[in-house]
C-alpha cells in the first residue's frame, strides 16, 4: 500500500521535532529515514505509526487519513530497537500475540506462527523464551511476530543498532530478501548510512525535524544538493571558493567548473576523495592542477587516505588511493592533485 | 493559517474521543475510594479538632497546648523518638554493614533474626522485657536485683528493638549495591579503612542513612503499643490520643493530638519522599561488585556486634515465647499448655478475626495498590499527579489518626460506609489504606521497570489496553504482587495503631488482645496470643515460599 505523507507537524513543548514533513511513498517501496540524533526519523516513524500524536498534517494510506485511527487499529507491523519481545512468552506466543488479539481461531493461529517461525528460520526456537536468545534469534522473532497479522505496512525502528556487527550484516540481508519477496511497504530508520545505502529503494535524509533531501542510495552519493547530504553520506572533501563566477580560486589556485551559472556564484565546493588524481610535481600546468604535500598517509588495506595540504591556512584535502594503483606514497612528497571539473559540485551558493 | 488550525483542532477533539473516556472512568474508581477512606476521615479530624460548644475556633488547641502537662508529654514525644532513631540507625547501619560488607560467620541467620521483630505483634517489645526486666521478670526474680524498667529507658530499648528491621532493610539495600573501583581508587591513592569508610561508603549510603532515620521517627512517635505496656507514668502523645478518647471518651482533645502528632509525621514522611526522590544511581553498567576481602579482625568484630543485636531481639521473643508455655508468670514455672486453650473472653477468635481481617487486606490491598499504580503509570492526565500524592499521602498519616478519623467519619447511620462500620471488613479497609502507600511504591517501582516499549509493542500488533494488562503486564509484576500480598497480610496481623479505635467486642483482633490481655496483668494469655500471631505469620511466609517454590517462580522478596 502507498502511504503519503503531508505537512506533518510534531512538537514536544518548546521542541519541534517535525517541521512540515512531506513524503510519498509508493506500495511495495522500501524507505530508509536517515539523519543524525535528534533530527526527527524516529518521531515521523512513530506518528506513521500512531504511538506518537501529530500536531498537524494528515498521513494518509491509500487515500484514507489515518490520523485518527489509534495504533492498534492501523494494523501496521512495528519492530523496536530492541527488548521488545515480551518476556513472559515463548517465541510461538509472541508470534501469536497479534492474531490473538485479532481473535483468528485456534488452529489458524497455529498455522500462521508455525509458516511464520520457517520464514525466519526459527522453527526450532518456538518454544524458548526471549532471554533464551541471542539478540539476533530475538529480532527475528520480533520481524516474525510483525509480520504474522499481514500488516499493511512494515515499520523498522533501529531494528540492528543494538546488534553485532556480524549478526547485524547477516539481518540487512535477511530482512531485505523477505521485504522484497512479500512486497510490503517498509519504512525503516537508521542512523546508520551503511545500512541505509545497503537495504533501501530510496533514503529520506532527514535532519533539524526536516527533510533534506530523498533519492536512491546512487543519487544521494553522487548528486547531493546541500552540504549537508553531502558529508552524511560517504565522505566529502568541502573547498570553500572565492572569487567570481568565472574565476573561482581554492587556496589561491583556480578552479574550473563543468558547468557554470550567471546568476548564482558557488561559494563551497565539494569532492569525493576517491576523484581527486594523484600525480608527481613538476608536471605541466594543467586545468584544476594544484600543487600539494602528503602530511599523513593512512594504510587501510585495500585502500589508502592520503591527506593533502593545500596551503598553510587551508583545509586539508583527503584522497583516496586504491591498492597496487600507484607506488605508495610517502609523508612529505609535494605531490600535484588534479581535482576534475567533472567531479566537483555545488553545495553552497553565495 | 486558518486551515493549519483547523487540523490542529480537529486532531485535538478525536484524540479526546479516543482517551477521555477509558481515563475518567480508571481515575474515578482510583480517586474516589482514596479520597472517601483517606482524605474524607482527615477532614472530619481536622474539623472535629476546631469545633468546640461555641462554633469553630482554636480553643481546643489553645487549652490544650498551653498546658503543662502536655507540653511535658510533647518533650516526652521528642526525646524518646529522637533517642530511639539514632540508636535504631546506628545499630542497623553496623548489622547491616557487617551482612553486606564482611565476610562473618552465619550471615544468613543472623540476617533472618533481624527481621523477626516484622513477624510480631508491634508491642512484643515491651511485652518481652517486661518479662525480662520488669517487677516480676526474669532477672530480677532470679538475681535479687531491683532494676526498674517501666518508663523512658524502657520505652526507648523496646522502640529501637521495634524499629530495628524498618532501618535495617533501608540500610541493608544501600549498602549492598556499590562499585568496587571506587574501593580500589582509595585504596591506590593511600586511603586507610576509616579513610574509606567516611569518604566512600558513608557518601554513598547518605540517602539511605536519612532515609531510615525519617522512617524510625515516623514508626516511633507514632507507635503506641510499646509505651502503653513499658512507659508507666511515662506519657507521650501516642498514648495520649488514646487514653483521651478511649479512656475519657475526649474526642476533641484527642483530634488535638493526633493533628499535633500528624505534623512530625507529615514533615518525616515528606523529608523521606524528598530525599529518595534526589537519590541517583550510583552504579552505572560499568560498575563491578565488590569484592570483600577476609579480614579476621573485622569479621570477627562485626560477627561480635551483630551477635549481641540478634541475641537481644532473640531474647525477647524467647522470653515470650517461655512465658506463653508457663503454668503461672513467675509463681509457678512449670511447664504447661493451658494458655493456648484460651478461655479468656473471646476465647481464639480474635486470632480468628485477624487472620480473616489479614487475608481480606492482602486481597483487597493487591488488587486497590495495583488499580492505582496502573492508573498513575499508564493515564497520564491532569489528575496524575494529584492522583499520586493521594496514593503516598497514608504514610504521612499515624494509624491512631487515621482510625480516629473512621470512627467521626463512618460511625454515623447517614453515611453509606456505616453499613459495614463495625465489621471485620472496615478493619481491612482501614488497614489497606493505611498502608496505602508502601504497598502502592512496591508496585508503582515494579511497573515502572516494565519497558515502555512492551505497551508500545502489544499496541501495534492490536492489543486494546486491557488485553494488555491481562497478557502482558499483569504476568510481568505478578511475582512482585505476591510480594505485595505478603505486605499486607504481614502488616495486618502485626498492627495496633490503625485497628486500636475500629474494633468492636466482636471484630476483636489478636494484637488488640495482647495490649488488653496485658493490661489486665494476663501476662501469660497476653504471651500465648503473642506466640500464635508470630506462627500465623512465620506459617503464611513459609507456605507462600512453597508455593512459589512449586510453582518455579524465584527472586521475589517477601520481606518489605
Amino acid at each position: 500500500m502507498s502511504l503519503r505523507i503531508r505537512e506533518v507537524v510534531k512538537r514536544f513543548g518548546n521542541l519541534t521535532a517535525l517541521d512540515g514533513v512531506s513524503l510519498d511513498i509508493d506500495a511495495g517501496e522500501f524507505v530508509c529515514f536517515l539523519g543524525p540524533s535528534g533530527c526527527g526519523k524516529t518521531t515521523l516513524l512513530r506518528v506513521v505509526a500512531g504511538l506518537e500524536q501529530a500536531d498537524g498534517g494528515e498521513v494518509l494510506l491509500d487515500d484514507r487519513d489515518l490520523i485518527a485511527v489509534p495504533a492498534r487499529l492501523r494494523n501496521f507491523g512495528v519492530v523496536f530497537q530492541s527488548y521488545s519481545l515480551f518476556p513472559n512468552m515463548t517465541a510461538a506466543r509472541n508470534v501469536a500475540y497479534g492474531l490473538e488479539c485479532r481473535r483468528w481461531p485456534k488452529n489458524r493461529i497455529a498455522e500462521r506462527v508455525d509458516e511464520m517461525l520457517r520464514v525466519v528460520e526459527l522453527a526450532d526456537q518456538a518454544q524458548k523464551y526471549p532471554p533464551q536468545m541471542s539478540g539476533g534469534q530475538q529480532q527475528r522473532i520480533a520481524l516474525a511476530r510483525a509480520l504474522a497479522p499481514d500488516p499493511s505496512l512494515l515499520l523498522l525502528d533501529e531494528p540492528l543498532s543494538a546488534l553485532d556487527a556480524k549478526v547485524r550484516e547477516d539481518l540487512r540481508l535477511e530482512i531485505r530478501a523477505l521485504q522484497q519477496r512479500l512486497g510490503i511497504t517498509t519504512i525503516m530508520v537508521t542512523h546508520d548510512q551503511e545500512e541505509a545505502l545497503t537495504m533501501a529503494d530510496r533514503i529520506v535524509v532527514m535532519r533539524s525535524g526536516r527533510i533534506e533531501q530523498v533519492g536512491s542510495a546512487h543519487e544521494l552519493y553522487q548528486k547531493p544538493e546541500t552540504r549537508f547530504v553531502a558529508e552524511f553520506i560517504g565522505r566529502m572533501n568541502v573547498l570553500p571558493v572565492e572569487g567570481g563566477a568565472e574565476a573561482l580560486h581554492f587556496a589561491g589556485h583556480p578552479l574550473h567548473l563543468q558547468r557554470t551559472t550567471k546568476d548564482r556564484t558557488p561559494a563551497v565546493l565539494g569532492l569525493r576523495p576517491e576523484e581527486i588524481r594523484l600525480s608527481s610535481s613538476g608536471g605541466t600546468e594543467a586545468p584544476n592542477r594544484i600543487p600539494v604535500r602528503v602530511r599523513q598517509s593512512i594504510f587501510l588495506g585495500n585502500i589508502t587516505h592520503v591527506v593533502l595540504e593545500v596551503s598553510d591556512n587551508a583545509q586539508p584535502l583527503v584522497a583516496e588511493v586504491h591498492a597496487g594503483d600507484d607506488q605508495p606514497v610517502t609523508e612529505g612528497t609535494m605531490l600535484q592533485a588534479e581535482l576534475p571539473a567533472n567531479a566537483l559540485r555545488v553545495l553552497e551558493w553565495r | 493559517m486558518a486551515v493549519s488550525a483547523t487540523t490542529a483542532g480537529t486532531g485535538a477533539t478525536r484524540k479526546t474521543n479516543h482517551d477521555r473516556m477509558p481515563m475518567i472512568v480508571a481515575s474515578l474508581l482510583v480517586g474516589v475510594p482514596l479520597l472517601l477512606f483517606i482524605v474524607y476521615p482527615l477532614a472530619f479530624i481536622l474539623g472535629r479538632s476546631f469545633s468546640t460548644p461555641e462554633g469553630f475556633g482554636f480553643d481546643n488547641y489553645l487549652s490544650m497546648l498551653t498546658t503543662s502537662r502536655f507540653q511535658g508529654i510533647l518533650y516526652n514525644s521528642f526525646e524518646v523518638t529522637l533517642v530511639s532513631t539514632a540508636f535504631a540507625v546506628i545499630m542497623a547501619y553496623a548489622f547491616a554493614y557487617a551482612v553486606q560488607r564482611t565476610l562473618m560467620p552465619g550471615k544468613n541467620v543472623l540476617r533472618i533474626v533481624a527481621l523477626i521483630p516484622l513477624f510480631a505483634p508491634s508491642l512484643v517489645q515491651a511485652q518481652g522485657l517486661v518479662l525480662l526486666f520488669g517487677r516480676n521478670g526474669l532477672i530480677n526474680r532470679t538475681f535479687g536485683t531491683d532494676i526498674d524498667i517501666y518508663g523512658y529507658w524502657g520505652i526507648v530499648i523496646s522502640m529501637v528493638l521495634y524499629v530495628f528491621p524498618y532501618a535495617f532493610l533501608i540500610l541493608s539495600t544501600a549498602l549492598a549495591v556499590t562499585d568496587s573501583r571506587l574501593y580500589e581508587s582509595a585504596k591506590m591513592l593511600g586511603a586507610g579503612p576509616w579513610r574509606t569508610f567516611r569518604t566512600v561508603t558513608l557518601p554513598s549510603t547518605k540517602y539511605g542513612l536519612a532515609a531510615s532515620v525519617f522512617v524510625c521517627f515516623t514508626l516511633v512517635i507514632t507507635d503506641f503499643g510499646n509505651p502503653m505496656v513499658i512507659g508507666a507514668n511515662y506519657n507521650v502523645l501516642a498514648t495520649e490520643v488514646y487514653n483521651q478518647v478511649i479512656g475519657q471518651a475526649n474526642f476533641e482533645r484527642g483530634t488535638v493530638i493526633g493533628m499535633v502528632l500528624l505534623v512530625p509525621a507529615a514533615v518525616a514522611a515528606i523529608l523521606e519522599k524528598y530525599i529518595s526522590r534526589r537519590q541517583y544511581s550510583l552504579v552505572s553498567d560499568q560498575s563491578r561488585p565488590l569484592v570483600i576481602v577476609p579480614d579476621r579482625v573485622r569479621d570477627l568484630a562485626f560477627a561480635g556486634i551483630s551477635a549481641f543485636i540478634a541475641l537481644m531481639i532473640l531474647s525477647i521473643v524467647a522470653v515470650v515465647i517461655f512465658a506463653s508455655f508457663v503454668h503461672l508468670w513467675p509463681y509457678n514455672m512449670t511447664m504447661s499448655l493451658r494458655h493456648y486453650a484460651f478461655d479468656v473472653q473471646n476465647g481464639i477468635e480474635p486470632l480468628w478475626n485477624s487472620i480473616y481481617i489479614s487475608l481480606m487486606a492482602a486481597g483487597l490491598g493487591v488488587v486497590v495498590v495495583t488499580a492505582s499504580a496502573y492508573v498513575i503509570e499508564k493515564f497520564k492526565s491532569p489528575v496524575t499527579r494529584p492522583l499520586y500524592f493521594l496514593s503516598i499521602l497514608p504514610a504521612a498519616v499515624p494509624g491512631m489518626v487515621l482510625g480516629l478519623g473512621y470512627i467521626l467519619a463512618f460511625n454515623n447511620p447517614s453515611n453509606p460506609v456505616y453499613l459495614i462500620y463495625g465489621t471485620l471488613i472496615i478493619i481491612a479497609i482501614a488497614n489497606v489504606y493505611y498502608y496505602h502507600a508502601q504497598g502502592f511504591l512496591i508496585a508503582s517501582t515494579s511497573m515502572k521497570q516494565i519497558s515502555g516499549t512492551f505497551d508500545e509493542a502489544s499496541a501495534t500488533l492490536g492489543g486494546t489496553r486491557v488485553q494488555t494488562l491481562r497478557k502482558v503486564t499483569l504476568p510481568l509484576i505478578a511475582p512482585t504482587l505476591i510480594g505485595v500480598a505478603v505486605f499486607f497480610f504481614m502488616r495486618s496481623m502485626v498492627t495496633l495503631s490503625a485497628v486500636i479505635f475500629l474494633i468492636t467486642p466482636q471484630t476483636q483482633v489478636a494484637a488488640v488482645s495482647v495490649l488488653l490481655l496485658e493490661d489486665r496483668g494476663a501476662t501469660n494469655q497476653a504471651a500465648a496470643f503473642s506466640v500464635c500471631i508470630m506462627a500465623t505469620v512465620v506459617g503464611f511466609l513459609l507456605l507462600v515460599r512453597l508455593l512459589l517454590r512449586l510453582a518455579g517462580i524465584k527472586n521475589v522478596s517477601l520481606i518489605r
